[in-house]
């Protein structure tokens, strides 16, 4: 697989690189940002999702935990009720932040957790005990899932499950075998999805809307159409290349650095992250925007908060700007509302300069109608209380004026 | 005090009598000065510079245009306008609510000492009443509770109060009763009733889709130096979509643009373009506010713009198609489809039964004939071994596991299409559009028969591939008479010659059967026809128009299969039903 930071950038895939780092970032951070790549065969969306597994920052957990407890804040059954002090005691560890992967054909035990088999047969002191599935030991993490749509078609029990644990931020998990008590669990894990809405069985919202709806941000991949990028990428798979690269040896040094400079800049983000406030007048108008437009998921407009200020962070911005918001719109919308409503809403902005400057609605056809509005009618009219009951009933015959 | 009330009973009874009579007939009235009344929509009419009047557009039933009824007549419109201005709704629905209980109170002493009685009776009104003002909206019920539904960019309401209510026509005395009260609400808010001068009955020409008004596309300058470049993309693909929902697909749009060209050989006529693709004007009317094409002296040509869409979608078509098909595979939305059903469908449905790997059912309380799944039953065994502190590993009928089963029914679709010239233009469109939808968003067969002039034929055999499908659709053309008798018996010749599960027929007309098979009688013959279609066990549903339902209930009678009647031949009203009705066959299978 090819390192993340070779991989050819062109404007149709260009969003997905920067969803990837914001959701790493928001993930560090302790929240997740749940993204979706919808698009043909060949546009690279897995690659790229696939290839961030490099570049992912090291965590500290409680040394051994399954669960990957933070030492500052345990939450796992075992550790929870520890104090400070029996933590110490056990240690901690720095581990890469999980990369968990669930397949279409994947069942509930293996994605939530079943009865731990090794400790069951184990010779000298068989125990029955819980082994945590891959979500939760996905914690603090990514859980990757290739085509979403037909594990939405097939496994409708594994998609209850991913609707617990996105529903919320962070999200829940009960974990139940027959004979032994179920385990509640907090999982806070960044969901990243992949599918090709043009194969069987379909786009993810006609399958099963509210999984749709649970992603914060769709990105829509475009093929590349330039011959440049095309011919670039075809070098970079070249089975030349990749024996050249092989034999040289050195490659493994160079990459490790790049990756390594990433990570030290996701960490870096992600103290920011922490400080980083959308300022009022952008809350306002997010605000603004969902009740003009109707719309109907409040998760949209969170995400869209939570986008806009990763988005500044990646830029390397100190402050979140109206541009910000509007590139988010898309991403976040775009599986939410229907092709006409994001169009208009696109369009309904009137930004001007690029800098946080006059925001405002555009408001023409309000405006049209106050101008006519007032003279349509005359406001003299008199009162139902204040007619006989000969004058209470018109019809169009004794309203219109005969000489007329 | 008590004369007041004895007024206004009085005066709620006569406008209740004189309701009864004009709704009845379709019309509406003017109710004092500010308020109209009527069973439809109402709009104003700016187009004739006549102010201060309201048009009742009397095609347009109020409940089924605002609130998804099916039947007409069911609800009363009234609009109280007055000065534009905010007007609290959850503050007048109180104040409705608490009229109607004071006033029944007036019209019926007894209910004064029966509280309860009276406050249901004004709460079961209050559930059907609908109230909108520029400030939000909902039914007086959920008003007083505080739930307010958005005001939306559609909503009527922002210089009158909108009010629907579903009463019988006994209950139209209420009508004075609440415009009273609103009117009263209105002055208490220190704004002015308007005076409606006049009201006129008549159609409302179907607002065509006007898309033009709120598209951006990027190849035309934006005004401003410092303008930013918007996500543009969005604008060209909706535009692709609206056209293909009108064309058909990339390929039709491509041949719509085509008679756009410079080149005047490869130019058809707008009559010869209207018998496909239907009526296209309000489409070339907006592609020019768009800027795509412009007038010159040999017709209307593609501006630089409309080239460079035309290239935009020769580089992009892989993309746009995909996003096309997207488009055919939604669920149309605006809830209920408009139409009735009658007659109800019984059929034997056989399913078939797949294994599910991905899950394992214990101790299963039927018979269980499914597979047993080894590693499942073992972990199983282990686990109970142990807890019962058995020491070795015994495996118990109770630890066995089976493989799920999945059932499905198969449902393939034969559509009868009628492609007599009547059915040109957007009833074409929105039968082949049916046709691609059912194809994109199920698992099953399609095949498309139609029948026109004296013949009928198949145009689609059973298939899964889109290319199939669209190369068969693209050879109708509505012209002629309507054979039904022969298209039936094509179907079902069809139907029984290929391997079929669960074969529902389904035939789409706007007419009547005018050629005969068989004998004379072209009516005669489609029913005998008719009659084949349960003896080859196919499931059958027709969806017709109102003005034929008495012939056609026959033809479904004699077909053992439905009838759907719907106001108009559109995509949603097709989709809706074609989708209910198979939901219906899986769920009835055994
Ligand atoms: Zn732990």
């Amino acid at each position: 697989m090819l390192p993340f930071y070779v991989l050819e950038r062109y404007e149709g895939n260009e969003a997905l690189f920067n969803l990837v780092l914001m959701s790493i970032v928001s993930t560090y951070a302790g929240e997740p940002l749940h993204v979706h790549a919808e698009g043909l065969r060949g546009t690279g969306k897995t690659t790229i999702m696939r290839s961030a597994r490099g570049i992912l920052p090291p965590i500290e957990r409680i040394k051994g935990c399954i669960y990957n407890c933070d030492p500052y804040d345990p939450h796992c059954p075992q550790h929870r009720y520890l104090s400070q002090e029996e933590i110490e005691a056990i240690g901690t560890e720095m581990i890469p932040m999980p990369f968990l992967e669930i397949s279409h054909s994947a069942k509930v035990g293996t994605v939530a957790g079943s009865i731990d088999l090794a400790r069951l047969t184990d010779p000298n002191h068989p125990e029955a005990h819980m082994l945590p599935g891959l979500i939760p030991q996905a914690h603090r993490g990514i859980l990757f899932i290739d085509e979403i749509n037909r594990l939405a078609d097939t496994s409708p029990e594994i998609t209850d499950i991913l609707l617990d644990v996105m529903g919320n931020k962070p999200g829940h998990l009960q974990i139940e075998e027959a004979g032994l008590p179920a385990v509640e669990i907090i999982v806070n894990v960044s969901v990243w999805a992949a599918s090709n809405p043009d194969e069987d069985p379909g786009p993810l919202e006609e399958i099963r809307r509210q999984l749709s709806d649970r992603f914060d941000m769709v990105c829509y991949m475009g093929r590349p159409h330039s011959v440049d990028i095309l011919s670039n990428m075809l070098a970079e798979n070249s089975h030349q290349k990749k024996t050249r690269l092989y034999k040289q040896r050195k490659v493994v040094q160079v990459d490790e650095s790049k990756n390594e400079a990433y990570r030290q800049q996701i960490v870096r983000w992600a103290e920011q992250y922490d400080k980083t406030e959308l300022p009022d007048f952008l809350r306002n108008f997010i605000a603004r925007l969902y009740i003009k437009h109707n719309l109907e998921s409040i998760r949209a407009i969170e995400a869209m908060q939570q986008g806009a200020v990763l988005r500044s962070l990646i830029k390397n911005r100190d402050k979140v700007q109206i541009g910000d918001v509007t590139e988010t719109i898309p991403l976040v919308l775009k599986h939410r509302v229907d092709g006409d409503t994001l169009v208009r809403i696109i369009n309904d902005l009137d930004t001007r300069g690029s800098k946080e400057g006059i925001l405002s609605f555009k408001n023409r056809k309000d405006k049209k109608k106050e101008e006519e509005e007032p003279e349509y009618f005359q406001h003299d009219a008199r009162s139902l209380k204040d007619l006989s009951r000969g004058e209470l009933i018109n019809t169009e015959k004794n309203l219109t004026p005969t000489d007329y | 005090m008590a004369w007041m009330e004895k007024s206004k009973v009085d005066k709620a009874a006569s406008v209740g009598n004189y309701l009864g009579l004009y709704l009845g007939q379709g019309q509406g009235v003017r109710l004092g000065e500010s308020t109209v009344v009527s069973c439809h929509a109402h709009g104003r009419m700016p187009e004739k510079r006549v102010k201060g009047q309201i048009k009742i557009f009397t095609n347009r039933d109020a409940g089924k245009c605002f609130l998804d009824f099916v039947d007409e007549g069911q609800v009363v419109h009234i609009d109280v306008f007055h000065r534009p201005g905010e007007i609290e709704p959850i503050e007048l629905a109180k104040a409705i609510f608490w009229a109607l209980n004071q006033y029944f109170i007036v019209k019926d002493p007894q209910l004064q000492y029966a509280e309860d009685e009276r406050f249901k009776i004004t709460a079961d009104y209050a559930t059907r009443i609908f109230v909108t003002t520029g400030m939000g909206k909902g039914t007086v019920y959920n008003l007083m509770q505080e739930k307010v539904e958005a005001f939306g960019q559609t909503d009527e309401g922002y210089d009158h109060v909108h009010i629907l209510a579903q009463l019988q026509k006994e209950e139209y005395y209420l009508v004075y009763v609440i415009a009273e009260v609103v009117e009263e609400f209105i002055l208490n808010n220190e704004l002015k009733l308007a005076r409606v001068r006049n009201i006129t009955h008549g159609n409302q020409k179907m607002e065509e889709e006007s898309y033009a008004g709120y598209m951006r596309l990027p190849w035309k300058k934006l005004k401003g130096q410092n303008a930013r470049q918007l996500p543009d993309k969005e604008n060209v693909n909706q535009l692709i979509i609206k056209l293909a929902e009108k064309f058909g697909g990339v390929e039709e749009i491509e041949e719509f643009m085509e008679n756009y060209s410079t080149n005047i050989l490869k130019r058809k006529g707008i009559e010869q373009q209207k018998k496909k693709w239907g009526d296209i004007e309000n489409d070339l009317e907006q592609l020019e506010e768009l800027g795509i094409l412009r007038d010159t002296m040999f017709g209307k040509v593609l501006t630089k713009q409309g080239q460079a869409l035309k290239d935009f979608v020769l580089t992009n078509k892989c993309e746009l198609e995909t996003e096309i098909r997207r488009n055919i595979r939604k669920m149309p939305s605006g809830g209920k489809g408009r139409y009735k059903k009658l007659g109800k469908s019984e059929s034997k449905m056989s399913s078939v039964e797949l294994t599910n790997r991905n899950r394992t059912i214990n101790n299963p309380d039927k018979n269980w004939s499914g597979n047993l799944a080894v590693p499942e039953t073992i972990i199983q065994a282990k686990k109970n071994s142990f807890l019962r502190g058995d020491d070795h590993l015994v495996i118990k009928k109770d630890d066995l596991h089976y493989y799920d089963k999945k059932t499905y029914v198969p449902v393939d679709i034969c559509f009868l299409i009628d492609a007599s010239g009547s059915m040109a233009g957007d009833k074409r469109q929105a039968a082949c559009f049916l046709a691609e939808h059912l194809l994109l968003s199920g698992k099953e067969k399609v095949a498309v028969v139609m029948f026109q002039e004296r013949t009928s034929q198949v145009v689609v055999p059973f298939t899964r591939k889109q290319s199939v499908l669209k190369k068969g659709l693209a050879t109708i053309n509505p012209a002629g008479l309507t054979p039904l008798a022969s298209g039936i018996m094509t179907a079902v010749d069809l139907i029984k010659n290929t391997r079929v599960k669960n074969p529902l027929l389904v035939l789409i007309t706007d007419g009547l059967p005018n050629t005969p098979l068989w004998t004379m009688d072209a009516k005669a013959d489609a029913l005998e026809a008719a009659s084949k279609i349960p003896e080859a066990n196919i499931s059958f549903i027709c969806i017709g128009i109102e003005a034929y339902r008495q012939y056609l209930e026959k033809v479904a009678e004699k077909a053992n299969g439905v009838l759907y009647v719907v106001d108009d031949l559109n995509k949603d009203n097709l989709i809706n039903i074609v989708r209910t009705e198979k939901k219906q066959l899986q769920n009835a299978r055994q």
